[in-house]
């Protein structure tokens, strides 16, 4: 709701000005930091034991095609109840992969990572999330009413604080919409988020028209996730407008205890997900 | 409360027992019979002289005897008067416009600029609003926020972001005042234009520093704008069409003459043309300004003024957002005698914004309620001796925001954030005192007190840490919450109070220089939450109380002011210095949307400013404008402190978002002869402190951007040059229709100046791109004004 608040600025904004063109800017260079992407999907209905995670170094911001995978790293998650083990193989290309990995809600697990002689640790708790109720599209809802939506209705678990994650995509698209809601609002309620597209011709982007596939993802994620994927996903969304807020260094959970200022980029999340995808009529 | 009575004491002593006689008197407009604020009245040949009030009133005490009363005003032709001083005499003055007598401006100039160079006022610009109407503005509209960013140490936010910044403060730290109303937000269309309309207002004044001890309750500077009473001598329209807005103001003698009228109503109707266009999505404002005024008798005023400005905005029918001001204010002017005037205000204020989201079907409000009593008096005691003092109180209602669905099927759960409550109280005495014939000072003492009361609960948190720094990951977060405390109506939550001593100096170093210097401490007990790089008209405001505390800044600053060839020009110097204390700043990742517990996302620091300011003003002749140059600095500071870790940005000074090094504006306006007229601005400023991307990395598909510290990078300087002309078709004296067209081109060379550059993943090849976003190229504009 809150994105949408912010977002109802970005609009007025955009209807106020006229003019924006890609530009240089000489922006400074931070040393290279190791960026670890462990997201622990479990797709309901499904025994989760296939698992991947990548890591990567951060790179100067306007450098391209820069090899930063990390390779001979050490990548092992241990659940924090039973203490069973896991122990992630290196593919030697950024990706580290297991198949035996046994999910379990509202499990706490921790990651182990250790890289070039440092030793990152991160915590979280495996959540659980809601079935979907039903997708649909429609014109009259989402922020344009003469543009096709797709809309994804559940049913909000009532008296407990819920936090969610979407990542929607059209099929062919290069890159995904991310979106993030709480039930703050909303508690115990029916919930309706819809992915729509503006046209922009700038960057080739149409409207929904039939026959297009989207993606749908629905996550269930932490409190502390969605605290850093909000962040995440408003810096990358309006980073420098005028109406934002001034940018932070975003900090996720991989902690580094013997160096704190060497921490990690990125994030360690288990999450339940419910995986669909909807064909415009 | 004892080192008042103390101070009274000290004033009383300074009253002497010589003969004297007063004369009194109020100045006016001769033309429209407006008062006159800030006028000289002097008698020649001695260094007795005061300026008049904000009614117009001015009241002299001399040794009897035989004097000439000169009395000057900018712009206007100096008028003087012989007279016998052996009772106590009452003179009223109308002027006229200097024009048609220059020679009368040449013989009195010498004495008059006295006034000005002995005065221990010190960073105050005054604009007439003649003079904010010949300034070149985008589309036409005149725009007073506009012109007070040309002033030495004043300047804005990104082009179309409301407010203005003064020494370095950030924008909620200024006292907005419209005919002693607050207002909250100053701007329409976000920033685009300014509330005020020019045609329904006389004058202007900005307290920089050196506020008077009558003010209180910002920290950085009071803006301080006076409507018009209204012609009390014919009925007069006012009018202008332009690209954006049109105005007609209509003023006239009321009440058979005993008093007069002025209602001026400004509207833009852009959005009908998009409309017209297609556009689905549209943004309009309209304003009402209205003011009358009653004589009751010689002693007795009543004055009403009146204020409502709204801005609505419409997105594809989905989404629908307003905002305004609505403010009223009933004074009452009474003098005691000769030399004690008195002026009690009842003044009603408010700002709302509301949101409607159809799509989402639910509405939010949000608002900000205060109601003020003031009484105000002044006492001319004697030639050396001038006393100023009074009390006000203001009672605040906060709504913070309310969430209601708008339908049955909404998937929204209605909200009421806690309503907040407090009363702040003033109370100040200030005596303008001319210690020798070279040394004048003012120095005045208020007492200020502030009350958060009760009618709502409050979260308790453990170790009372409403924030804690987690140190494993490096980050503050909400403290653990150990349930609530609930404060019945009426009771105090908490209590504040500050003495805020108020100092200035200023000693004549011959006829046309003079030296000054001031010292002023002032509290600021309510806070506009904003995390954002400029405010927006979403932003709440707060009160202090058990987890905010006041901001509470010292100010030092010390000048040079010289006239030149017989006041033609002018030049001011001055260097400031300035602190405050509990400035807030947000903790990173902060969300103050919908917050009800705001203090879980702040950080108490500090903030500091200092810079020197130059104006070479030139007042006279066809040829006026002035040249300002700025170098200033504007940083703060946020410790971790109670909360534990180093704070925002490891604890270090950092960049504020208004820090802007160097500053120059230079404006002037040429009279080519009595049908034309042109008008120039250039701008010069260093960029905007901003935050860039250090480094890059993948994460869910996307690149995400990293920051380095918080502004430490800077915007491309923001420069550009403005022109006008203004053409009066025909002009006959005996015709009573006046018309003038004015035809302007905002950013004449087409400057691309960045207002934004944003960061982000180009979605169709998924490279990174700095995307420059310049709001105004050059853009021309007509508009028509008249006067009937």
């Amino acid at each position: 709701m809150k994105t949408y608040i912010k977002g109802l600025l970005v609009l007025i904004t955009v209807i106020l000005t006229s003019c924006s063109d890609v530009i240089e800017v000489d922006v400074p260079v931070a040393a290279p930091r190791l960026v670890i992407e462990a997201s622990i999907d479990w797709e309901k209905g499904t025994s989760g034991s296939e698992q991947t995670i990548k890591l990567s170094t951060s790179t100067p911001y306007f450098n391209s095609n820069e090899n930063n995978v990390v390779t001979g790293a050490q990548v092992t998650i241990s659940n924090d109840t039973d203490n069973s083990q896991f122990v992630f193989n290196d593919m030697n290309d950024g990706t580290y992969t297991i198949s035996n990995f046994v999910p379990i809600a509202d499990e706490n697990y921790t990651l182990e990572v250790v890289y070039n002689g440092e030793t990152y640790i991160a915590k979280e708790t495996l959540i659980p999330v809601v079935d979907i109720n039903e997708v649909y599209q429609s014109l009259d809802g989402g922020f344009d009413d003469e543009v096709l939506e797709v809309n994804v209705d559940f049913i909000d678990p009532v008296d407990e604080e819920n936090y969610y994650f979407f990542k929607f995509r059209e099929q062919g698209d290069l890159l995904p919409e991310l979106l993030d809601i709480s039930d703050e609002f909303t508690d115990g309620n029916k919930m309706n988020v819809f992915y729509e597209k503006e046209e922009d011709d700038d960057i080739n982007q149409k409207e929904f028209e039939a026959g297009d596939i989207a993606n749908i993802e629905f996550y269930g994620v932490s409190e502390q996730y969605s605290n850093y994927i909000r962040l995440l996903i408003e810096q990358y969304e309006s980073v420098g407008d005028p109406f934002s807020t001034i940018p932070v260094a975003l900090r996720g959970n991989c902690t580094n205890p013997a160096n704190p200022d060497n921490y990690a980029y990125g994030y360690f999340r288990l999450s339940q997900v419910v995986k669909t995808s909807y064909t415009f009529q | 409360m004892k080192k008042i009575v103390l101070l009274l004491m000290v004033f009383t002593s300074v009253l002497s027992a010589q003969e004297s006689y007063t004369v009194s008197g109020v100045v006016k407009d001769a033309s429209n019979g407006e008062t006159s604020f800030g006028a000289s009245v002097f008698l020649k040949g001695t260094t007795i002289g005061v300026v008049t009030n904000e009614y117009g009133f001015y009241s002299i005490t001399a040794p009897k005897g035989n004097y000439t009363l000169i009395i000057s005003y900018v712009g206007y032709a100096t008028k003087s008067k012989d007279f016998v001083l052996d009772a106590n005499k009452k003179i009223n003055f109308e002027l006229s416009e200097s024009t048609t007598e220059l020679d009368a401006v040449l013989v009195v100039a010498e004495e008059s600029e006295q006034l000005n160079i002995r005065s221990p006022q010190m960073s105050v610009s005054k604009i007439k609003v003649e003079t904010i109407k010949k300034i070149p503005v985008v589309l036409g509209e005149v725009d007073l926020i506009k012109s007070i960013q040309l002033l030495p140490g004043v300047t804005g936010g990104a082009e179309g972001t409301g407010g203005f910044n003064v020494r370095g403060g950030a924008v909620d730290q200024n006292l907005v005042l419209l005919d002693e109303a607050i207002i909250y937000n100053t701007s329409h269309l976000l920033g685009f234009f300014s509330v005020f309309n020019a045609d329904a207002i006389k004058d202007v004044k900005l307290y920089k520093g050196g506020i008077p001890a009558k003010f209180g309750g910002r920290v950085s500077s009071v803006l301080d704008v006076h409507q018009k009473d209204g012609n009390s001598k014919d009925f007069r329209l006012t009018g202008g069409v332009g690209f954006i807005s049109s105005r007609l103001a209509a003023e006239g003698p009321a009440f058979k003459s005993k008093g007069s009228f002025l209602v001026a109503g400004r509207g833009s109707y852009a959005h009908l043309l998009l409309k017209a266009a297609g556009e689905e999505n549209s943004a309009h404002f309209y304003d009402l300004n209205l003011k009358t005024n009653y004589n009751l008798n010689d002693k007795n005023k009543l004055y009403l003024s009146g204020y409502f400005g709204r801005d609505e905005f419409n997105f594809g029918g989905n989404f629908k957002s307003g905002y305004g001001n609505a403010s009223g204010n009933l004074r009452w002017n009474h003098l005691f005698n000769d030399r004690l005037f008195s002026n009690m205000s009842l003044i009603y204020s408010k700002y709302d914004y509301e949101l409607e989201f159809d799509s989402f079907e639910f509405d939010w409000v949000s608002s900000i309620t205060n109601y003020n009593i003031k009484y105000d008096l002044s006492y001319f005691i004697n030639d050396k001796f001038k006393l100023n003092f009074g009390a006000s109180g203001i009672y605040y209602q906060f709504d913070p925001g309310a969430i209601n669905p708008t339908s049955e099927t909404s998937a929204i759960n209605p909200l009421q954030l806690d309503e907040k409550r407090a009363f702040e109280g003033g109370l100040y005495i200030d005596g303008e005192h001319k210690i020798t014939d070279k040394l004048t000072a003012s120095y005045g003492l208020r007492l200020s007190t502030f009350t958060r009361l009760g009618g709502q609960p409050l979260t308790n948190y453990q170790g009372n840490l409403p924030v804690v720094y987690n140190t494993t990951l490096g980050i503050y977060e909400r403290g653990t919450e150990q349930g609530e405390t609930d404060y019945e109506k009426g009771s105090s939550i908490k209590d504040f109070g500050n003495l805020e001593p108020r100092l200035a100096l200023s000693y004549q170093l011959n006829s046309t220089s003079s030296l000054k210097t001031g010292y002023s401490r002032v509290a600021q007990y309510i806070h506009l939450l904003s995390n954002t790089t400029s405010v927006t008209p979403l932003d709440v405001w707060t009160p202090s109380g058990k987890f905010i505390k006041p901001q509470l800044s010292d100010q030092y600053a010390l000048g040079y002011f010289k006239n030149f060839k017989n006041k033609t020009f002018s030049l001011e110097v001055e260097a400031y210095y300035k602190t405050t204390d509990n400035r807030i700043d947000y903790i990173d990742g902060s969300d103050l949307i919908g917050q009800n517990t705001i203090e879980t996302e702040i950080l108490n620091g500090e903030a500091r400013a200092y810079g020197l300011e130059f104006l070479i003003r030139k007042s006279k002749g066809d040829l006026t404008g002035w040249l300002a140059y700025t170098i200033s600095k504007a940083e703060q500071r946020t410790p971790g402190g109670a909360a534990g870790g180093l704070g925002i940005n490891d604890g270090k000074w950092y960049n504020s978002s208004h820090d802007r090094t160097h500053d120059v504006s230079l404006t002037g306006s040429y009279k080519l002869n009595d049908k034309w007229s042109l008008g120039s601005n250039f701008i010069f400023q260093t960029g905007r402190p901003v935050t860039y991307p250090n480094g890059q990395y993948t994460y869910e598909d996307l690149t995400i951007a990293s920051f380095s510290n918080r502004n430490s990078d800077r915007l491309t300087a923001y420069h550009r040059l403005d022109i006008s002309a203004t053409w009066v078709p025909n002009k006959k004296p005996d015709k009573k229709w006046k018309g003038e067209w004015v035809f302007g081109i905002y950013n004449i060379y087409n400057r691309k100046n960045a207002a934004s550059i944003s960061f982000g993943q180009n979605r169709e090849t998924g490279a990174n791109e700095a995307t420059r976003t310049s709001i105004f190229g050059a853009v021309p504009s007509v508009s028509y004004n008249f006067k009937f």
